[in-house]
């Protein structure tokens, strides 16, 4: 190249910190790790900032001030992180706590294994067209309100163990049925299509093409249905409020307004939350690598 | 001996000239409208691929976009069934035929779906385990041997996502191969193709239709060089006008060029032939503009 040209890069230069700004900016790990612990430590401030902000109005201002005022409501039911702490270690030592994880565990895993089953059996009968009304009737009955279902199993089993377990397991199968439906019935005819016309018959067909490459998204389903299972599961519990659970202990603390207890066990569950979700993920990645490959395009 | 019987590796000693191995006999195909109407999209559709002296061959259907190729694809492949007419297949014996039915002849579709959960190799050794009933360990052999054949061998363990465009067609071809079927569809294999490429596409045609004597090619496309180029046979697909000179709905076989007979086909430099440019500028001045 002629050593007279002068050339001007037009590349555009970014920092890492506006790239985190931009639509799909790409940032590098060290960045993405920074960011979250950056979250992390916003939210800790924010806590933080709220109590203080809490015990200054305390101080300064009267009960009839305090009541009016939208700032106090909205800081006053947080309270600070030593009490947080403070209640975990106590319900720890003194409350059973890990009995009590234990026993809501057990429930939100049995409960996602019943409903996983039963609706991966009901959404793949929905590709055979006699099924396939079954499966709306079930997808519809995700409107009814759970007390519909609450006299039946009162009915159909003791109350306790067996009626919590069906209470979850049904209320996470409207749901799952729904999203695995979604997921088979996004699966493009030409892979039906192709099956047909190498001679698959229809079993080969509805494994090849409908069961096996769903599995993965499957996955997601169920991790995302374990989520609304911890939703339901806290109001499930309350049911028979004489057992052990998240739930009952959570009952118990906000109806004697325990706050810190309360917000204790909420952060148990979010930890909970987070093992289960890294637990379906590692599950994906080592059963169907291949579905990570594709998601990355 | 032609550039083509040097590479044919099939029983040339079972010549039958001539025989119908599909024909495809005075088929029709209406859609139903939103208004209840029907429109005819296939309009007394007749034409027959014989056997040529037990050679492969590579028959194109050609026609202009949305004129109803993709409908004779699914009807030829009995993904759909034609409103009258019929599709008749070969069996085993001469001049014995049936209806086609699903399975017998095998689709490249379009946008070469694969299966994604299996590997490249998987993906023809499944076919050849479940439906040609190959042993396992033959399968696994022959699909090797075709992979090496076509420079995917070092694509035997990927998943069909990491494989290219160009890649991916030729497992999609690979994969019908191996069912050991006699017809295989290509639908519109040069699309959206640069001109290298459509030429990489034309070689790996030939070269895969010469792999069995009982390979036979249908190719949909509305490329018309490329079509010429590759076949033995073309047949122009289009509609009949009125006295006004517009095309009435229904599409059907307008001619027949026979690239055999006019001492075209096999040819390594057809395109420098003067008959060959006859034929395109025919097709591509003449009738084309009409459909």
């Amino acid at each position: 190249m002629d050593s007279n040209i002068e050339i001007t890069s037009t590349k555009e230069k970014t920092s890492p910190l506006l790239e985190a700004f931009r639509v799909y900016g790409e940032v590098s790990t060290f960045v993405r790790s920074n960011l979250i612990a950056i979250w992390v430590l916003l939210f800790l401030g924010l806590w933080l900032l709220s109590v203080a902000l809490r015990k200054s109005m305390a101080e300064t201002m009267t009960s009839t001030e305090l009541l009016d005022n939208w700032l106090y409501n909205l800081v006053r039911p947080f309270p600070s992180p030593s009490e947080v702490t403070t209640a975990l270690y106590n319900m720890w030592a003194k409350h059973q706590l890990l009995s009590h994880v234990w026993s809501t565990l057990k429930l939100n895993v049995i409960g996602l294994i019943y409903s996983s089953i039963i609706s991966l059996v009901i959404s793949y009968l929905s590709v055979i067209p006699i099924f396939k009304p079954f499966n709306s009737f079930v997808k519809l009955l995700r409107y009814i309100p759970f007390i519909g279902f609450t006299l039946i199993f009162f009915s159909l089993f003791t109350i306790g163990w067996p009626t919590k377990v069906a209470m979850l397991t049904t209320g996470m199968t409207f749901f799952l049925v729904t999203s695995m439906t979604d997921v088979i019935n996004s699966i493009p005819r030409m892979k039906y299509e192709l099956a047909k016309v190498l001679g698959y018959n229809d079993w080969q067909v509805f494994y090849n093409v409908v069961v096996r490459p769903t599995l993965p998204q499957m996955i997601d389903m169920v991790a995302q249905n374990a989520a609304i299972g911890w939703i339901m599961i806290t109001s499930i519990e309350t049911y028979s409020r004489n057992e052990k659970g998240i739930g009952t202990q959570l009952y118990a603390y906000y109806s004697t307004n325990n706050l810190p207890e309360v917000y204790a066990l909420l952060l148990i569950i979010g930890f909970i939350a987070l093992l289960e979700d890294s637990l379906f993920s590692f599950l994906k990645r080592f059963l169907f690598p291949y579905s990570v490959i594709a998601e990355r395009g | 001996m032609t550039e083509r019987e040097k590479v044919v590796t099939g029983p040339l000693s079972q010549v039958n000239l001539l025989e119908p191995l599909l024909t495809v006999d005075n088929v029709c195909k209406d859609f139903s409208l939103n208004d209840g109407k029907k429109f005819p999209v296939l309009k007394n559709l007749s034409f027959s691929i014989k056997n040529i002296q037990n050679k492969p061959q590579i028959v194109s259907i050609l026609g202009p976009s949305g004129i109803g190729k993709t409908t004779i694809l699914r009807i030829i492949a009995a993904l759909e069934r034609p409103t009258s007419g019929h599709i008749l297949i070969t069996e085993d014996e001469p001049n014995k035929m049936r209806d086609v039915k699903l399975g017998d002849v095998g689709v490249v579709f379009q946008k070469y779906p694969l299966f994604d959960d299996l590997s490249v190799l998987d993906n023809l050794v499944q076919p050849g385990i479940r439906i040609a009933k190959l042993d396992a360990k033959v399968a696994r052999e022959q699909a090797l041997q075709y992979l090496d054949k076509f420079e995917l061998f070092k694509q035997s363990l990927y998943w069909p996502v990491q494989l290219s465009g160009g890649q991916r067609q030729r497992v999609a071809i690979l994969q019908q191969l191996m069912t050991n079927k006699h017809f295989i569809i290509l639908d519109e294999p040069f699309s959206g193709l640069d001109p290298v490429s459509i030429t990489n596409v034309i070689n790996l045609i030939k070269n895969i239709a010469n792999q069995h004597t009982l390979n036979t090619f249908i190719i949909i496309t509305h490329d018309i060089t490329s079509a010429l180029t590759v076949s033995d046979t073309i047949y122009l697909l289009g509609r009949e006008v009125d006295e006004k000179g517009e095309a009435l709905p229904g599409a059907r076989i307008m001619k027949e060029y026979d690239l055999i007979s006019e001492g075209l086909a096999y040819l390594p430099d057809i395109e420098e032939k003067a008959r060959f440019a006859e034929i395109r500028k025919e097709i591509k001045l003449d009738i084309f503009p009409r459909l």
